[in-house]
């Protein structure tokens, strides 16, 4: 690559329609769930001072009488093990990085057993699809928008936006999933992600999901070790889950 | 910063009309042509702040260039917000996605020299005080804020400026002390009231003048 060039994306002109959707469902999301009493944990393993700008804007939030709301930014070595530590079923995690971080990918595919719900802020190639339950992403694929203002554009419009709900108290609460028929993705217990924590004992692991911490049968699966995603189906691990199957 | 909280504060006034929203979708659309407003609000400041801005960049690329030529080095500081901006500028001429990486940290990086100089000499000189360990008559001195007028950032001026070393200043607003202050060699200032749309011109003002620094470099390497 050539030397650095002088005109730089504005950010602001590529947020469209679309981008514009996701912005305000995620926000619709994280209200919810600070609502609901969650934390906010951030991540940003290649480019750090933008968890700790995401984190600073919702703990101290710069117009007088916004609520201040729980976030932290996680940074350091061992970030997928700092966040396993951390979070809590309820939680929501942002990270800030490209869809190659190795990190955020292994962070991401375990949300669903850790019971939290994720947000990918990035830009250029876009992570798999259902990577995330919301995807914040700027398409350009130039290497030097993270520097050019335009992730920190993404990150106030989240923070803005999710205070505007606050002012929707009616519409905080999450509508609650109707069960209605006999087989339900819900309330069943239809291959639930699992991870686990201590490896088997005589065919017994103590894994943890999105519901808790619990002992399911690793029979068919075994060997196990810590930190293997386990797929669980009535209180039985019924496969493995490739940590880069999708890669 | 705390402060009334409003919403809060009337919401008994009106429980039936909250209570009662049950729109999301229409919540939905607000929000959505909301982030467009401010997008296309903050894309129009970009454009004025470049505007107007040109020359500075010019002029303190090529001063910040014969710095770095000569073995001069950089140091980013600003508070809450604005330093994690000053941080990721300070990245961008230190671990560059293009160009040659130039010397550059961010002095809100070692919670150790922070909290030892705030406990101990106030929090006024957590920059000032770095400098004075740090700083040579050939650095620059770099301080991100929207208001301008943080003493912690003033102070670090004024002692940068003692010492020789380039100063640049963001500010936002009227450009508050740093424009005032004959300590600040150049100012740059986002002229606007919102403190998210401050720090995002800024962010944009920060890589044209990493890029004019290293078109400035190139020139130098040419005369050489």
């Amino acid at each position: 690559m050539s030397g650095p060039t002088r005109e730089a994306t504005s950010a602001a002109a590529l947020i469209d329609d679309g981008l514009a959707a996701d912005l305000a469902a995620a926000s619709l999301m994280l209200a919810r769930r600070f609502a609901a009493g969650a934390t906010l944990w951030c991540l940003a393993p290649s480019w750090e001072p933008h968890a700790n700008h995401v984190a600073v804007e919702f703990v101290h939030p710069v117009v007088v009488g916004k609520k201040a709301l729980p976030a932290v930014a996680l940074t350091g070595p061992d970030l997928v093990s700092t966040v396993r530590v951390s979070v809590r079923p309820g939680d929501v995690v942002v990270a800030v990085a490209s869809a190659a971080d190795p990190a955020v990918r292994s962070v991401m595919r375990r949300s669903p057993a850790w019971g939290v719900s994720t947000l990918w802020i990035g830009s250029g190639p876009r992570p798999p699809a259902g990577s995330a339950d919301h995807v914040l992403w700027l398409d350009d694929p130039d290497p030097r928008l993270p520097a050019t203002g335009g992730f920190v554009l993404l990150y106030h419009l989240l923070w803005e936006l999710t205070h505007v709900c606050f002012e929707h108290p009616g519409l905080l609460s999450e509508p609650v999933p109707e069960c209605t028929d006999e087989v339900c993705v819900t309330c069943s217990d239809e291959g639930r992600l699992a991870e686990v924590i201590e490896p088997a004992i005589g065919g017994r692991s103590l894994v943890r999901t999105a519901e808790g911490e619990e002992t399911v049968d690793t029979m068919l699966v075994d060997p196990v070790e810590a930190a293997d995603l386990l797929l669980v189906h009535a209180g039985m691990a019924i496969s493995k889950v490739d940590e880069e199957l999708d890669r | 910063m705390t402060g009334p909280e409003t919403s809060e504060a009337t919401g008994f006034l009106y429980p039936f009309l909250e209570a009662a929203e049950r729109d999301h979708d229409s919540l939905l659309t607000d929000l959505a042509a909301s982030a467009r407003a401010k997008a296309a609000e903050s894309a129009a400041l970009q454009r004025s702040t470049l505007a107007a801005s040109a020359e500075l960049v010019e002029t303190t690329a090529a001063e910040m260039a014969r710095r770095f030529a000569r073995g001069g080095r950089m140091f980013a500081f600003g508070n809450g917000g604005s330093s994690t901006d000053a941080a990721t500028l300070a990245g961008l001429f230190a671990r560059p996605p293009a160009g040659r990486p130039l010397p550059a940290w961010s002095l809100t990086a070692d919670q150790a020299v922070i909290t030892a100089l705030g406990n101990d000499v106030g929090f006024d000189l957590v920059f000032a005080r770095q400098l004075i360990a740090r700083g040579r008559d050939t650095d620059i001195a770099v301080a991100m804020s929207t208001s301008g007028s943080s003493k912690d950032l003033t102070v670090a001026f004024a002692e940068a400026k003692r010492r020789g070393m380039l100063t640049v200043g963001f500010a936002g607003y009227d450009g508050g002390q740093f424009a005032a202050d004959g300590a600040v060699d150049a100012c740059f200032v986002v002229r606007s009231q919102s403190v998210h749309r401050i720090q995002e011109s800024q962010a944009l003002l920060g890589y044209r003048l990493w890029a004019a620094v290293h078109e400035h470099l190139a020139e130098l390497g040419e005369r050489q």
